[in-house]
């Protein structure tokens, strides 16, 4: 059970690439009594929850192996630990990950009885110094190399960002929030309007037009719809920290649960304060358009 | 020196129909009068008799059915609901049975309420506003909310409010009917003295005290004005008061 998923990183230099190899770990992990012959081992990067279960720090000598059996195993010197890549998709699964460089995990994975399989990879993750150059890059090697399947992981990559598609089901809640909302604060404008009849019909009385009224309501509504919206945009930002905090620690992860953003603010308010003044235009209708003196009548 | 009144508010052939699931209901029928300016006239009969939904037609509150209502010569009948509104705004105050005064605001913010939505800048406003409730004895009360206030209070911040815009005409529907005697007097008393010092006062009251103060008293019966008593008075011929001392400071 030891080799499970295979993911490969790296930049476009090669000089920096790595490659990371994502083990379910069992026997193949032997740490190793440490000695001059150390330093020359080839260095592996551990990931920090890998290292933290395996209570593995810099400097140790761990063996790999890409059978899943264990066998064949190779020496590595942990060079020390990184932070996953915080991914939505994967937030509930152990990232218990290594990086290799490209040429030890070729030769991790090589079969002495196939050497042709040493070159055979199924995927590929390559991180670029400028991530917003992904998708020149892959539309780039999409055209060099056409028979490899090329898609830009961040930038450009529109619909199946998984950020996105978050981003947009994170929407439909809010949109589902606010109408609820909206519709409760329509019940509460309703109850409201009928206590106030009295004091409409008595600002009818006095001189005030259906529309002066009808302002005054549109008003009250997008007053009353703002500060909610301030209200709820507030609370989250106040609480964002606490509740990153707790997703975090629940998961082992650095994913971000929760931001808000000023375009997450100002949507919130754009939102709410139409859907306020409707909500208290409608429950205020018939109010508005009553006859004066059967406002007043008892 | 003394000059005949010219008319503030007049009716003619005024009838009021309201239409029920019943049949239709026939409040006014067919009423002619006038008030001239300055003068006190109070409307008396029943309950039921369309005393109130006479000073509701006269008050551009509601229209006739049919026949003309004049405000300062001008018909009232065909204008638009806004129209109305700011007419009664502008140009007519009222004080009800019930003072609908505005629960969540103070006495001077109450008064202050019917200027500040013709658009008086808020330091007269409020001048004004204060100078009303002194003269209506309450300026002591100024910062009370309606809750702090007894009957008599409230129909005192009332008429002070209905004061505000400086009004020719006062219409004042049963204004004593929700206080005891004394109160009432006292309110009586002051539309005696909105009347002297020149606004025109109309009060729908039964109660005979309050009629026996006006000038001329209208009485109704079903809908209708009954002739007046053989030795009654005719319509006034209405002092000419100064402005000095007047609640509006003087309007001329």
């Amino acid at each position: 059970m030891t080799h499970v998923r295979r993911s490969i990183a790296g930049s476009t230099r090669g000089v920096l690439l790595l490659v990371g190899l994502t083990v379910g770990l069992g026997h193949a992990w032997l740490p190793a009594a440490a000695s001059d012959a150390q330093a020359d081992l080839p260095a592996v990067l551990l990931s920090r929850q890998l290292a933290a279960a395996r209570n593995l720090s810099a400097g140790d000598v761990v063996e790999l192996s890409g059978d899943p059996s264990g066998a064949n195993p190779r020496r590595f010197r942990v060079a020390g630990t990184y932070e996953p890549m915080p991914d939505p998709i994967r937030v509930t699964s152990e990232r218990l990950e290594v990086r290799l460089h490209l040429p030890d995990l070729l030769d991790l994975g090589a079969d002495p009885d196939d050497p042709l399989a040493a070159d055979s990879l199924s995927a590929i993750n390559i991180t670029l110094e400028n991530p917003d150059d992904a998708g020149v890059f892959a539309r780039d090697l999409a055209a060099r190399v056409p028979t490899v399947g090329v898609r830009a992981s961040r930038g450009g990559e529109g619909d199946r960002n998984p950020f996105v598609v978050l981003g947009r089901f994170h929407l439909a809640i809010a949109i589902l929030t606010l109408t609820t909302s909206a519709v409760f604060l329509l019940a509460l404008m309703v109850l409201l309007a009928d206590e106030r009849r009295e004091a409409v019909g008595t600002l009818r009385l006095l001189g005030l037009t259906r529309g002066r009224v009808l302002l005054q309501v549109l008003l009250e509504g997008a007053l009353i719809a703002g500060a909610g919206a301030l209200f709820g945009v507030a609370f989250a930002a106040l609480t964002e920290g606490a509740f990153n905090r707790y997703f975090q620690w629940r998961y082992d992860t650095a994913l971000v649960f929760v931001r808000i953003t000023p375009s997450i603010a100002w949507r919130a308010v754009a939102m709410a304060l139409p859907l306020g003044m409707a909500a208290s235009v409608l429950a205020s209708w018939a109010l508005v358009r009553s006859e004066t003196l059967a406002l007043v009548r008892r | 020196m003394t000059a005949p009144a010219r008319p503030i508010v007049e009716a003619r052939g005024v009838s009021r129909v309201f239409p029920m699931p019943a049949g239709p209901v026939v409040a006014l029928r067919d009423v002619t009068m006038e008030v001239g300016e300055g003068e006190y006239v109070a409307i008396a009969g029943p309950s039921g008799c369309g005393k109130s939904t006479l000073l509701h037609v006269l008050g551009c509150v509601d229209t006739a059915t049919s026949g003309e209502v004049r405000l300062e010569g001008r018909d009232v009948g065909s204008l638009s609901d806004s129209e109305r509104s700011r007419i009664r705004l502008a140009k007519i105050g009222f004080v009800f049975q019930r003072f609908f005064l505005l629960p969540m605001l103070s006495a001077i913010e109450n008064v202050e309420l019917p200027q500040a939505e013709a658009g008086v800048p808020r330091a007269v406003r409020l001048n004004r506003a204060r100078m009303l409730l002194d003269y209506v004895g309450l300026g002591h009360r100024a910062d009370h909310r309606p809750s702090q206030l007894s009957g008599g209070e409230m129909q005192r911040v009332a008429i002070a409010r209905a004061m505000a815009n400086r009004p020719r005409l006062i219409l004042a529907d049963e204004p004593t009917g929700e206080l005891d005697e004394a109160t009432g007097e006292a309110i009586a008393g002051l539309f005696d003295l909105l009347h002297k010092d020149g606004t025109a006062v109309v009060v729908v009251t039964h109660d005979p005290s309050i009629a026996a103060r006006a000038q001329r008293v209208l009485r109704m019966r079903d809908g209708m004005l009954l002739p007046p008593p053989q030795n009654a008075p005719q319509m006034a011929q209405v002092t000419q008061t100064g402005n000095k001392g007047r609640a509006d400071g003087g309007r001329t």
